[in-house]
């Protein structure tokens, strides 16, 4: 130790760091005022350095792993949902040996199990409606491992969105209807494999969406808090036909196709064909991922010392990207659900001022990455407008997803569909090495054969029909 | 303006949400969520007001905030994540939507009316947003170039590898089935009586497209005992 160090337990011997408000832990004070202006009865404990890291070390431990919730203040409401299992009163949709689950920790320390095969796709309007390289590129991956469309996994049109952004933009919805809507696509999910010659539950659900990953899980804990609210939807299930054993189906866990994407990072890398090492990332996490229902984001203390959730970088980083911090990383998109549609002075300006230009001027990123549909959108499509004030800078914009689809060689067009993309991308695919104008060409001459009913697909189309491929 | 029997309602209506409880928990006046809002950079919205209208259960106060300052929030959530005591106020928020809206309360109203595209779309097919609603015509500020191909869009949509989502006029192709089934969950839940009390004209739209899309599906049945 050196002893001129101003760590706790040193004493002050230079006079230095006394006075109002500079005066640093451990030290003297010689004014009355106490340590860093405090008030006089925030004294120094005088502790040597070891006995300083014993006396923090429970605060360190605990508080720095944000584990401080455990115990009485934070509920783990899967327990609860294993109760109400036992009780008879509901069937948990589990994740299997079959799933090949992969284990992450959570915000308190907490597991959670990833399942990575036999998976149901559980799609997003925003995506499928204006970012359809973000499912496409999820598909993709799940070929080049070898995954067996219509046994490893399932896309179907038997679902309907969470409904949640419409209930989050306008008030139009309620618990009971986003319940509803939530406990029946996940029943289909759970029956989904017998119509292609599996038993159920074979397919497990994966959410693409961060606004729906998030009602979800809020309106999974509802329904196992509230007896009240089970009974009032199970009445719609039962209408619908959507009970097992005229119990509720509910899900083990509900998980994101970005913690896919990160239990499969490594994997991911293998498939690797561009270096990825000039390129600056900044990355952008969907507030529904980890700010709604908190306690269920990954975090891990490989990826940003486990201070912040792993989702985004710690894909960026297996692909030996440049991670760059900003300030404004906490910062949401802009997206408001209501406010993009018309209150957009308020998206516009706040993704340009609070997160564009600080990607652009402080990060100098070359792509600025999501796990969302609305922050994608918003962040994408709102950057030609900052000209009219000035605010001349563009940054790339594209999910986890898709930028590590370019880097293992999917196609920018065909696969990545980066053509519905208002954001510069063509910027990051060159600085990528891969020809923006040839793929162009290419994508424009397969254009031709769409025409003629020449479509390939990543999936033989029967299977989402529940025809066996 | 409201009489304070009729604000005193609306304010037990909040109360008697079964989230309440959930949402506050109490209150230091901190200012943790306003100081991480979005929305409070750019309205006279303050999720710390809110929190202490509603724990200090100022039902006039609650009632003027409900104008305006609730439809302000930007839903993302920050303020929950934040919150020392585990308030929610972005879900406090939503308790006092719905309430303006079971209220038939006029700002509701005038604050929904630009929404009425959107959840046309919602309702009558379970997708909150499709490729024709995103063009350039719809959103001038995304610039003259939202798309890097030039195309007929049905060309360009018949171009994704994935066939569910080869789709114009919904984000993929949901089944009829699965969309009558979403039918009953709005007549289910009060949702089509929500929609009628915001916006009359807009009702009667989603429930004859409603109707129809029963029609089909039942002929569809019959057709199918017919081959059976």
């Amino acid at each position: 130790m050196n002893p001129t160090d101003n760590t706790p337990g040193n004493h002050n011997t230079s006079g230095e760091g006394a006075g109002k408000g500079t005066m640093k832990p451990g030290f003297h004070n010689t004014d009355g005022q106490g340590i860093a202006g405090h008030g006089s009865f925030f004294q120094a404990t005088d502790l040597s350095r070891d006995e300083a890291v014993k006396a923090t070390e429970w605060v360190r431990k605990h508080v720095d792993r944000r584990t401080v919730d455990l115990g009485d203040r934070m509920d783990d409401v899967r327990e609860h949902m294993w109760e109400l299992e036992k009780d008879g009163e509901i069937i948990v949709h589990r994740i299997r040996d079959e799933h090949e689950p992969i284990d992450v920790k959570l915000l308190f320390g907490w597991n959670k199990r990833i399942p990575t095969k036999r998976l149901w796709h559980h799609k997003s309007c925003g995506q499928c409606g204006n970012i359809p390289g973000y499912p496409t590129s999820l598909l993709w991956f799940m070929n080049q491992f070898g995954y067996e469309p219509g046994k490893d996994y399932l896309d179907e049109t038997d679902q309907t969105s969470c409904t949640a952004w419409n209930y989050h933009g306008s008030g139009i919805g309620n618990v009971e209807s986003l319940a509803a809507v939530f406990l029946r696509n996940f029943h289909q999910a759970y029956i989904s494999g017998k119509q292609h010659g599996f038993d159920e539950g074979h397919f497990y659900p994966l959410v693409h969406c961060g606004t729906s990953f998030g009602n979800y899980k809020e309106i999974r804990k509802y329904l196992i808090e509230s007896a009240e609210l089970r009974e009032k939807v199970k009445k719609i299930l039962g209408k619908l036909g959507r009970l097992v054993d005229g119990k509720l189906v509910i899900p083990e866990e509900v998980v994101h196709y970005s913690e896919w994407v990160h239990v499969m990072r490594h994997r991911i890398a293998e498939l690797q064909k561009y270096d990825m090492s000039h390129i600056r990332v900044a990355n952008h996490v969907a507030c529904h991922y980890y700010k709604m229902v908190h306690e269920d984001a990954v975090y891990d203390e490989n990826v940003l010392g486990g201070n912040r959730t792993a989702i985004g970088t710690s894909v960026a980083q297996a692909l030996g990207a440049q991670v760059i911090d900003y300030s404004t990383w906490y910062d949401c998109c802009g997206f408001g659900f209501r406010h993009i549609i018309s209150e957009r002075e308020f998206t516009r300006s706040f993704t340009m001022n609070r997160k564009i230009r600080v990607a652009k001027e402080e990060a100098g990123a070359d792509v600025l990455i999501a796990n969302d549909t609305g922050c994608i959108t918003t962040m994408d499509k709102n950057q030609w407008i900052g000209k009219s004030h000035g605010q001349d800078f563009q940054v790339p914009i594209m999910a986890d997803v898709q930028l590590a689809a370019l880097a293992c060689g999917a196609d920018p067009f065909k696969i990545v569909q980066l053509q519905w993309h208002a954001s510069p991308c063509e910027d990051l695919v060159e600085k990528m090495g891969i020809s923006w104008d040839d793929a162009k060409a290419k994508f424009q001459d397969y254009l031709k054969e769409v025409e003629q009913g020449n479509i390939d697909y990543l999936y033989n189309p029967e299977l989402a029909y529940g025809g066996r491929a | 303006m409201a009489t304070y029997a009729e604000m005193q309602q609306i304010y037990d209506d909040i109360r008697g949400d079964f989230r309440y409880d959930h949402e506050l928990n109490g209150c230091l006046n901190c200012g943790i969520c306003t100081a991480t809002c979005p929305s409070a950079q750019f309205y006279d919205y303050s999720p710390r007001e809110i929190v202490q209208l509603l724990w200090t259960e100022n039902v006039e106060q609650i009632y003027d905030a409900m104008q305006e300052k609730i439809w302000a929030c930007a839903q993302c959530m920050t303020c929950a994540a934040r919150c020392p005591f585990k308030n929610s106020p972005g879900g406090l928020v939503m308790i006092m939507r719905e309430v303006a809206i079971k209220h038939g309360m006029q700002s509701a109203k005038d604050v929904l009316r630009p929404f009425g595209r959107v959840m046309l779309k919602l309702i009558t097919t379970g997708n909150q947003l499709s490729p024709d609603m995103i063009q350039p015509d719809h959103f001038p500020d995304w610039g003259p170039n939202i798309q890097k191909v030039e195309g007929d869009l049905k060309i360009l949509r018949k171009a994704i590898p994935v066939q569910t989502l080869q789709t114009v006029d919904t984000a993929w192709e949901v089944s009829l089935k699965t969309s009558v089934e979403m039918y009953t969950i709005w007549e289910m839940t009060g949702v089509l009586k929500s929609l009628e009390l915001m916006d009359e004209n807009l009702f009667d739209v989603i429930e004859d497209f409603i109707d129809e899309k029963k029609e089909d599906y039942e002929d569809w049945l019959e057709e199918q005992e017919d081959d059976d």
